[in-house]
């Protein structure tokens, strides 16, 4: 087995039956876990923020940091590859949120807001979600297989 | 609930905190110390100066040439990022390998630490505030509390989980539920002990409890460091067994005048930064947490 980590604002894609692809940690962050079962091709985005006009600049640097930038890479990366949208199936995982009254850190709300405005603009179906709340998740894509776990303060779910 | 005694007996028990770090903290707030007085205390301290140089030397300060000297590394560097090179090294050498109690190891406690750090002084500058000169120490050694009741919380992890699974407690008060003390509280004792400036003391002790600062008037380095912790958990940096169950404190943030976008555009600048200085800790990251 070979891993594959999808650190903070980068995005990993893997055709090797071998390969897990993992990110670790995800807050107010969220993780999109796209997988082809017909060619058997998969990756996963990291995205931080939102929207790049928060910082033009970087989003230059690393795409994979916003959510507007970073999510038509990760399906251009699987066309580039072969795959087609159609066959694609879609899951997301994170934004999480502290206990925060009046929302001054909605940053996992808002990382999810843009994920179904996108979504629903490219016709985009989400096939399992693992969102919000209080938790920091680690996720994780079995190549071979398709399958796709979450794990949280040491408890493993599929989705 | 744990006995005052074991918790001394745990402060014990740690390393102690580089008495260098402790004379340039001083110094950084003295307006009349020139860079002389900063190499006087530093080059004494042959460990602290090494670990100065290779941090200097590093691919990260793209220096043009290879520096050898506390003096080279003042005069490229600068007094304050010099001071705060040799405060990342000081806290490096008291972390240790695990804390089992938050189920992390070193490099998790240790990127939040610099993350916090950095990230306190990025708030301040989008802001325009006059920044502290201790802000980023204060960031640096706010969870060193953690570093004690690590291990008081390891024997009562199981109740601390099912604490945070119930419901809306945050981690701060699930310390307080289980050992009748937090993080917050020991680190400010720690901070006594290790004779760390008064007002890093009162960044440990207020960072979840802004409110209480200066008796209750507010200080702006434990609003900064609070809103800095707030940030650096939501970017994932310090994913530990608490997850997200962390307090913002509404007051702090207004004091601050942070909205959202000050906050996303700090977060996008401070990554790189925040990775950049993580890699000196002696624990690389090694992808744990959650």
């Amino acid at each position: 087995m070979s891993l594959i980590t999808v650190d903070i604002a980068d995005l990993k894609t893997s055709a090797d039956p071998d390969a897990v692809i993992v990110t670790y940690a995800l807050g107010s962050c969220i993780a999109v876990i796209v997988y082809d079962p017909v060619r058997k091709a998969g990756g996963m985005i990291h995205y931080m923020l939102p929207m790049s006009e928060t910082s033009p600049e970087k989003a230059k640097e690393r795409p994979a940091m916003f959510a507007d930038t970073g999510i038509p890479l990760l399906f251009h990366t699987m066309y580039e590859m072969g795959c087609k949208k159609t066959d694609l199936i879609v899951k997301a995982a994170g934004g999480g949120a502290l206990y925060d009254d009046h929302g001054h850190f909605a940053i996992g709300q808002r990382n999810y807001t843009i994920l179904r405005k996108m979504f629903w603009k490219a016709g985009v179906m989400i096939a399992a979600e693992d969102v919000g709340g209080a938790k920091s998740r680690t996720a994780r894509l079995f190549i071979a297989t398709g399958r796709c776990t979450i794990n949280s303060v040491g408890e493993e779910s599929e989705l | 609930m744990i006995e005052r005694t074991e918790i001394l007996a745990g402060i014990k028990k740690l390393p102690a905190f580089s008495t260098t770090v402790v004379r340039l903290s001083e110094l950084v707030n003295d307006a009349e110390a020139g860079p002389g007085e900063f190499e006087a205390v530093v080059q004494p301290d042959m460990a602290l100066t090494a670990n100065l140089l290779r941090m200097a030397n590093s691919a990260y300060f793209g220096l043009s040439r290879r520096i050898g000297s506390a003096r080279e590394a003042i005069t490229l560097l600068g007094v304050r990022r010099v001071f705060e090179l040799g405060a990342m090294a000081a806290v490096d050498a008291v972390v240790p390998e695990t804390l089992p109690g938050y189920g992390i190891d070193a490099s998790v406690f240790w990127t939040h630490s610099v993350a916090v750090a950095v990230i306190a002084e990025r708030l301040s500058k989008e802001r325009k505030l006059a920044t502290p000169m201790l802000t980023f120490t204060a960031g640096l050694l706010h969870d060193v509390g953690k570093l004690v009741i690590s291990s008081f919380l390891a024997e009562r992890i199981e109740a601390l989980r099912t604490g945070l699974a119930s419901g809306d407690t945050s981690l701060i008060d699930c310390e307080q539920n289980l050992l009748g003390a937090d993080h917050a509280q020991i680190g400010a004792e720690l901070g006594l002990v290790w004779n760390l400036p008064q007002e890093v003391v009162q960044v440990i002790a207020c960072h979840h409890a802004p409110d209480v600062a200066n008796e209750g008037r507010g200080d702006v380095m434990v609003d900064l460091v609070h809103a800095a912790d707030c940030l650096s958990h939501s970017m994932g940096f310090g994913a530990d067994v608490g997850g997200m169950h962390r307090q913002v404190d509404d007051v702090a943030i207004a004091r601050l005048g942070l909205r959202h976008i000050d906050l996303e555009h700090v977060a996008s600048r401070a990554l790189p930064e925040i990775e950049g200085l993580s890699q000196f800790g002696r624990a690389q990251k090694k992808g744990t947490g959650a």
